[in-house]
């Protein structure tokens, strides 16, 4: 214990030398322009910029990244609670109850419990890291594919608290999902599926084009398809500050996404796109009055945008213990240093002592300075809605295109995300609800591999399944979860969902 | 600020004017790397890159274009036009794997691309859960031939250098690892780590510093001779599988029917790019090997492998389309 106070006090010493701090401070606000640009979130903007640091030293480099990476989280949200734009899977969630507060000119406290939550939960994410990195680790290892598995079909009967609409609809919705996963290579057998002879889908059909046609563009059309141009927005200051309710209901979503999102996020992999859908779903749960969600609650921004937070730095856990990149993130966050020939691997923090504990030291820092830069420039951001649509909507239809394009320079992408764009809007027109789509295509693709590499480990058996505790647990959940999803089925008129009316387009 | 740099490479490629060798380049030259930033194939890339630049005095700017295990960026490069201002990242996999993987492959690496310099080999070690009882690849054989079906190897993608490594372990000494892939090789290395799977093909460089903490346990290296960087390990070949060799490299290629004197004059560069201390200092700390060479020691390398890797996915029945 008081060894780490005194590394993270080493660590402190270095991230506040003036030119780490300033890069800090550079890469949180790079990160927050990089995540308000549509169709580019975390990954994509630290990927984009990992060559950029390469001239730097892996000390300044890893922190700049991290910076960037927690401001494209923070702008992430903001485009998605200002224009219905999601800059990556794990905001698609937010898009849905913050736009919604937006709509009723609200989108002042949303932004700023957005902000809050994220504060809080990357705060808690980096002590519970320090102290607990160590322990966790351990536990973290243990999950296997098969545990995976059970997790993931866990994250899917969440589903059913996902949408206020009707349960067919739902479902039909996470059916074209997981459907839209399948296109792409399997990875098992190498074959391409779905693909029509187009190499580009041969990966796959990537989420953030996906997410930004569903949600922002198909927005676009919908505003274009109104009768009478939507009043443009003049909020006073007044409606800019959450107010003391807002608070009181934030309060438990953002503690429990804090803890799910860190508990998700210490699982090595891509799990913890997963935790905001799984908070959301909690939260809506819990809710004492669920039919809110979806028209604008509070908890629907706080929970999931704390649990990706703290997501986040969850899944530095296992990279610390091993030095080796368990998911994509930090893939890109060891590239960084591995370009100046430092070798990750578990000696690295007691080889690297000032770049590890510096790493550490500045995710605080960075912490403090995005809550600094954010809180106050929320009236700044909410004064872009003043912008007339006319000229406000070509802009942004303009930066989709861009951004999405320039995660992987692929055409392709833009051509998705156009094609979702069409798709989103018929679907919205017949009360379909989207987050259930993306919730299927990222789950998909997860949820089969895991499948398949359990099943290869034990030569077909299911019985793998069974033969694990963790899995059994989580499977066991994932029982209850479904049960209490079917039950209104069962016994009719017993659930929240008759308050709102099975077929109400829950979107329009 | 990466949109107006593609825009002044777009620019440049647009007002192409014919040049002579000993000018190349008068613009700026771009470097496809066909993997997503951060691997092995884009360290290379940038170390080329950067040293490029120093010496010509013209950018010569890395351009990420990944997807489809290499192609597609490949097929960008030999799609563009044959003057040498585009140049890609080829390796072991795109340029000797592909054609006997994919049955539509966009190009043919022996018709459509000009070989320029072979510039690392990235060696591959076996690694083991420290659970497996073997030592060495001697030990190691009984054990995958007593527990048949039972001890599985996990690989970064059907196809992929790591999966083909295992599939030659497997036909040479007969045999049977359950094959578990993964997307990427490190969450199948984290699962060596943990035990859910026994053995991996990977980067010696992601092996050596897990090995050193008892991890995993490092049985092998894959290619013909030790690596430098490892020089107890013995070779896969030496400690009990005969004939048994896999090295990843990766080269620089330009499209068919560049000018000879401009292939030489970028060969040149780069070789002597490989001779520079610094590289050299970076390449050691990785565990790459500089390997140079001319262009038509390059060609003649693509050439035996396409035929050897042929032979591996054949035995081990890999089929795939794009």
């Amino acid at each position: 214990m008081v060894e780490t106070f005194n590394s993270l006090m080493m660590g402190f010493s270095v991230a506040f030398q003036p030119q780490v701090l300033m890069y800090a401070f550079f890469g949180c606000i790079i990160g927050t322009l990089v995540g308000m640009m549509p169709g580019l979130g975390p990954l994509a903007g630290i990927s984009l910029l990992l060559p950029a640091t390469f001239g730097l030293n892996p000390i300044i480099a890893i922190v700049l990244l991290s910076g960037v990476y927690y401001g494209a989280m923070y702008g992430g949200s903001t485009t998605s609670i200002l224009m219905r734009i999601p800059g990556e899977a794990a905001s698609v969630m937010t898009c849905v109850d913050g736009y919604a507060m937006t709509q009723q000119g609200r989108a002042g406290p949303a932004l700023a419990i957005a902000a809050i939550g994220s504060f809080v939960a990357g705060t808690l994410g980096v002590i519970g890291l320090m102290l607990l990195a160590p322990t966790l680790a351990d536990f973290a290892l243990r999950f296997g594919p098969p545990e995976y598995t059970a997790l993931l079909l866990m994250g899917l009967f969440v589903l059913a608290y996902m949408s206020g609409g009707s349960m067919l609809k739902t479902l039909a919705m996470a059916v074209f999902g997981l459907l839209l996963g399948m296109i792409g290579i399997d990875v098992m057998s190498g074959y391409t599926r779905f693909s029509f002879g187009i190499t580009e889908l041969g990966d796959g059909v990537g989420i953030v084009p996906v997410a930004v046609g569903l949600f922002g563009i198909s927005e676009i059309l919908m505003t274009a398809g109104q009768a009478d141009p939507p009043k443009v927005q003049q909020p006073t200051l007044r409606q800019l500050v959450p107010t003391a309710s807002d608070l009181r209901q934030s309060v438990g979503p953002i503690a429990r996404g804090s803890l799910l999102g860190f508990m998700i996020g210490i699982i090595p992999g891509s799990a913890h796109i997963i935790s905001s859908f799984v908070s959301y779903g909690m939260e809506r749960r819990l809710s004492k009055t669920p039919e809110r969600f979806g028209q604008g609650a509070i908890e629907g921004v706080a929970g999931p945008e704390s649990a990706n937070n703290a997501a986040a730095t969850g899944a530095f856990v296992p990279m610390l213990a091993l030095g080796i990149p368990t998911g994509p993130v930090t893939a890109v966050m060891l590239a960084a240093i591995m370009v100046h020939g430092i070798l990750p691997g578990p000696m690295l923090i007691q080889q690297q002592p000032d770049l590890f504990w510096g790493f550490v030291a500045s995710m605080y820092v960075g912490n403090v300075v995005l809550l600094v830069l954010n809180l106050p420039m929320v009236g700044l951001f909410v004064n872009l809605l003043r912008i007339p649509y006319a000229y406000l909507y070509p802009c942004i239809l303009a930066f989709c295109i861009v951004g999405c394009y320039s995660v992987s320079n692929s055409t392709m992408d833009v051509w998705i995300m156009l094609v979702m764009g069409v798709v989103g809007y018929v679907l919205r027109k017949f009360g379909f609800d989207l987050a259930p789509v993306a919730l299927g295509l990222v789950l998909g693709p997860m949820l089969e591999l895991s499948l398949r590499q359990s099943l290869a480990m034990s030569g077909g058996d299911y019985a793998i399944f069974l033969q694990r505790p963790i899995a059994v647990t989580m499977l066991v959940l994932a029982v209850v979860l479904l049960f209490f999803a079917v039950k209104p089925l069962i016994f009719k008129g017993k659930d929240w969902r008759s308050k709102v009316g099975l077929d109400e387009p829950a979107d329009s | 600020m990466f949109i107006v740099l593609r825009l002044m490479v777009i620019a440049g490629l647009v007002a192409a004017w014919p040049a002579a060798a000993q000018q190349f380049p008068v613009k700026p030259v771009r470097l496809i790397v066909p993997f997503a930033p951060g691997g092995p194939n884009d360290i290379l890339g940038r170390l080329v890159a950067q040293k490029l630049t120093e010496q010509w005095g013209q950018q010569v700017i890395v351009e990420n274009r990944g997807g489809a295990g290499g192609t597609i960026g490949l097929e960008a490069a030999v799609r563009s036009p044959k003057d040498g201002y585009t140049l890609a990242m080829g390796g072991t996999s795109n340029l000797t794997v592909a054609p006997s993987l994919y049955e539509k492959l966009a190009y043919d690496p022996l018709k459509d691309v000009t070989p320029i310099i072979n510039v690392a080999a990235v060696p591959y070690a076996l690694a083991v859960n420290p659970t497996v009882p073997a030592k060495t690849a001697r030990e190691l054989i009984p054990i995958a031939l007593r527990k048949t079906g039972y001890l599985s190897y996990g690989s970064s993608g059907t196809g992929s250098m790591s999966s083909l490594a295992a599939e030659l372990f497997k036909s040479l000494s007969k045999t049977q690892i359950v094959h578990v892939p993964y997307k990427g090789t490190a969450p199948a290395l984290t699962d060596v780590v943990s035990g859910q799977i026994d053995l991996m093909f990977a980067d010696l460089a992601l092996i050596k510093p897990l090995a050193e903490r008892g991890r995993l346990r490092a049985i092998g290296i894959t290619g013909a001779k030790r690596s430098p960087s490892a020089r107890e390990l013995p070779t896969i070949a030496e400690s009990g599988l005969p004939g048994y060799d896999i090295e990843p490299w990766f080269g620089v290629i330009t499209t068919e029917g560049v000018p000879r004197p401009i292939v030489m004059r970028i060969n040149a560069g780069i070789a002597a790019a490989l001779k520079s201390p610094d590289v050299l200092q970076r390449l050691a700390a990785l565990g790459y090997e500089p390997l140079g060479g001319t262009p038509e020691q390059f060609a003649a390398t693509i050439k035996a492998d396409i035929a050897k890797y042929a032979a591996v996915v054949k035995a081990a029945g890999i089929k795939a389309e794009l």
